[in-house]
Formats: C-alpha cells, structure tokens, sequence
C-alpha cells in the first residue's frame, strides 16, 4: 500500500496538468513514458537472445491472458452452480 | 544533452497507428489506463485497452489482415478464424504489437453487453488530448475505475481525470454509469 505522499504527488501533478497548456506538460510526461517503453523493450531483446527466453517471453505474454481466462471459467462454473443464468 | 521536446509518447503513436486502421472497419473506444494517460498521467503501463463494435467473423478477417499489412501482428495466433473463434467470440480480448516489438500492445476485444454499446453510442474525441481518436467518454472511464476496477492505479487514474476535469464532469452520468455497471458487471 502506497503512503498520502503518492497520492499527493498524483494530485499535484493533475493539478500541473490542469493548469497549464498541454505543451508545458507533455515533453516531461513524453521522456517518462517513452523511456519505460524503451528500457523494457531492450530487457525483452536481452531476454530474447538468452537461452530458453522466447519461451519465458512467451510465458509471459500467456500470464496476461490468465485473468481473462478465469473470468470465463467464473462465469462457467458460476452457471453450473446455478449462480448465474 | 538537448532534449527534445516531444509532442507525442511511444503510446500515441502506436493508438494511432492501429485506430487508423480500425476505423476503416469498425466502430472503436479506447478505454480505461491510456484515456488517464492521455490526458497528462505520468505512470507506465504496456497496453492501450480498445473495444469494437461486435462485428461478424469475416469483417475481423478483413480487419486482421489490414493490420498485417500494416505492421501489426497478434500474439495469440495469425489465423483470424482462430482468433474470432478461440478468443473474441468468447469475450476474450487478443493482443497486438508492432512486428518484431515487445510492447507496447493493444488489448482487443469485442463489445459484450449493453454497457460497451453504450460506451460505444457515447464515444467522443477529447481535444484535451490533443489525440484525433475516439474514447469512452471521461464519465464512464471514471465510473469503471471508481465502480468495477479498483486497483490502486485505478483510482488514481479516477482522480487524476476527477481533477483535470473540475467542474466539467457530469455526476449524474458518472452515477447512472455506476448504477449500469453494477447491474450487468457486478451481479
């Protein structure tokens, strides 16, 4: 569980968002986002050229998918125990 | 080092890369983190969420195929008939990436109930974003992350929109949203 201070910080910045044009704010969010997508698409590059890392890749990409399966086997055994229609 | 002010993230291109060919076929949102992202929250994630009108099998196959020969490809599978079948038809959502890259990704899905077709009839540009693509409105998007999704970067990604939009959100339809979703979503 995060602390105030987080939730401080998120308010300050959508205030810093809401109060000033979209050109103040967008350079400094564009290097902070842009940097997350770059830095993890070269881990993902490594781990590619490691041995067994398509396959923990692939593992990956399939873990994603886990919660959208659940929900389909929820709604099935739901439906088997007479819980929902 | 000169840095380069930048008008557009990675995610804004990619969004609008892949809506450009949705539009061609289906209707489209794009829904949940990347409607917060859009409008200035400074968090990470690897998807942009979108849903499509519930169109039949042979319009996707068409769809699929114009993203292929854009550049996209679908990690589940290449076949379209499988990815209907197995996947959206079953209200499972696929995902796609540029050829060749990891993230980010679009989550895909069809629209499954009233509640998407709403989000769907109700869909709008927001010129905040300074994005050309359409999106669930910001009253739906705060009432899923309040109502139905929850997690911590949910509801900060509420606030987030609750604060950008001050006094220009409609309660009432952040309300009926609610009310909609605990009755087709929550039961």
């Amino acid at each position: 569980m995060r602390d105030n201070t987080h939730k401080e910080q998120v308010e300050r910045w959508a205030r810093f968002v809401r109060d000033n044009p979209r050109r103040v704010w967008k350079g400094e969010q564009a290097r902070f986002i842009d940097s997350q997508i770059i830095m993890a698409n070269r881990f993902y590059s490594r781990l590619e050229k490691t041995p067994g890392g398509k396959e923990k890749i692939q593992e990956l990409r399939n873990m994603k998918n886990i919660s959208e399966i659940s929900k389909i086997i929820d709604n099935n055994v739901a439906r088997k125990l007479g819980l929902k229609k | 080092m000169d840095r380069e002010v930048k008008d557009r993230t990675i995610l804004d291109e990619f969004a609008s890369d892949f809506a450009r060919v949705i539009e061609r076929h289906a209707k489209y949102i794009i829904v949940s983190g990347f409607v917060a992202i859009a409008h200035g929250r400074s968090r990470g994630t690897e998807d942009v969420d979108i849903i499509i009108e519930r169109i039949p099998r042979d319009s996707f196959a068409r769809l699929h195929r114009e993203l292929l020969e854009n550049s996209f490809e679908c990690i589940q599978s290449q076949d379209p008939d499988e990815i209907y079948k197995e996947y959206l038809s079953r209200n499972l959502s696929v995902r796609y990436v540029r050829k060749g890259i990891h993230i980010p990704e679009i989550e895909l899905k069809l629209s499954k109930d009233e509640l998407d077709e709403h989000q769907l009839n109700t869909r709008r540009k927001l010129p905040l974003t300074g994005l050309d693509l359409y999106f669930s409105s910001i009253e739906a998007s705060i009432a899923f992350k309040e109502e139905l999704l929850k997690s911590e970067k949910d509801v900060e990604d509420a606030r987030h929109l609750r604060i950008v939009y001050e006094g220009k959100t409609n309660e009432q339809e952040i309300e009926r949203m609610k009310k909609l979703i605990r009755g087709l979503r929550l039961k």
